[in-house]
């Protein structure tokens, strides 16, 4: 997938080797589920080459999660969109970085930040999150405070039109940026991308999932959020 | 809180329940100390402090309710459906929504969340501004 990680980790008294641990457990995911590398059990399986019952328990977790999805959205989150090849990474992403601040959980870290390329998992906050504006990288268009939760983004100015609406096989393109806050990154960021994919009712559609909150950006600089959206201070920044 | 409306009515329909059994598993001699566990109508966690009842069945009109309650010392720390009907009552409410207009702005922030970045994207991005800082 190749995208960089950001861990901070506040507790003192944590070993440097939790942190290695978390990383290892991506490198390991990447390894065995991405769809670009031929030999990982995510490509064999997209090829039909693994039936269900040889698949690993977490590609099986993992598949279980996309079809949920699938059903939730009607058909718009697919990862067999038409004409396309296999590709759960909307689902597996969250799921790893997940099961990476599990890891730190267990290894005795409380507060900590822990960013995989703009998906980010906090624990023992307040944490101050800035959300990238859509239309300038070096800008924010909001700020939240979470202290324990998750938060992911989907949106196409980093990857071009990369989100297809599973319905059509289109690029999904209603939407400049969906942002979700969760309980945990294995709900917020595939519900971000399918919100995406959803289009302009996929806000409704991920304001309503459980504990989720939503702030989307439209074409136009409009932005619709739900009221529950944890919006932060936005303390002006130190010059 | 999404739901609250018609899920707080339906939980109130199901503690209603639990309540009820409470007074006949109270021992009328209370000397012996603070009630057990088991003596809740079906069954508990393991866990130390917090209880886990489940309430009957309540058949209503709209279909059967039941619900769970978690609680910890005499306090209800959490409610949950185990049964509800499918009925538009009891799906999700839609959530309000707040309109504003897009602003761009500069904040002091831990971290940062986008679209997922390659590793080129990154070494010119906020977050990458914010690891030179705290390295």
């Amino acid at each position: 997938m190749g995208f960089p990680v950001s861990l901070r980790v506040d507790d003192a008294d944590v070993p440097e080797r939790a942190a290695d641990a978390v990383f290892a457990w991506l490198r390991e995911v990447d390894e065995r589920f991405s769809p670009f590398r031929p030999g990982s059990e995510v490509a064999c399986h997209g090829r039909g080459e693994l039936a269900r019952h040889e698949l690993s328990e977490d590609l099986v977790e993992v598949l279980d999660l996309c079809e949920h999805y699938r059903r939730a959205t009607g058909g718009a989150f697919d990862v067999r969109p038409p004409g396309r090849g296999f590709d759960p990474c909307a689902v597996v992403k969250g799921w790893a970085v997940q099961r990476g601040a599990q890891l730190l959980r267990a290894a005795g870290a409380r507060r900590f930040c822990l960013n995989a390329g703009g998906d980010v998992v906090v624990s023992g906050g307040p944490w101050r999150v800035g959300v990238r504006h859509p239309e300038h990288a070096d800008m924010l268009c909001t700020t939240l405070e979470l202290t324990d939760g998750a938060v992911a983004t989907s949106a196409r100015y980093e990857r071009g039109d990369h989100i297809v609406d599973g319905r059509t096989g289109r690029p999904a393109t209603a939407l400049l940026s969906v942002t979700v806050t969760a309980a945990t990154l294995t709900e917020a960021d595939p519900i971000a991308t399918a919100a995406f994919a959803m289009g302009p009712e996929g806000i409704d559609w991920a304001a309503s999932q459980p504990g989720c909150e939503v702030f989307a950006v439209l074409p136009g600089g409009r932005v619709l959020r739900s009221e529950g959206f944890p919006v932060g201070e936005g303390v002006p920044r130190a010059a | 809180m999404k739901r609250a409306v018609p899920v707080v009515a339906l939980s109130i329909v199901g503690l209603i329940a639990v309540w009820r059994y409470e007074p006949s598993a109270a021992p009328a001699d209370s000397t012996a100390g603070p009630a057990p566990a088991a003596s809740t109508p079906s069954g508990s966690s393991g866990s130390s402090s917090a209880t886990v009842v489940k309430g009957t069945t309540v058949t209503t009109d709209k279909g059967p309710v039941q619900v769970e309650a978690s609680f910890e010392g005499g306090r209800i720390t959490a409610v949950r459906m185990l049964q509800q009907p499918d009925h538009p009552q009891t799906r999700a409410a839609v959530p309000k929504l707040v309109a504003q207009t897009l602003k761009a702005q500069s904040a002091d922030v831990d971290t940062v969340t986008g679209a997922t970045i390659t590793s080129d994207a990154y070494r010119t991005s906020l977050q990458a501004a914010i690891d030179a800082k705290g390295a």
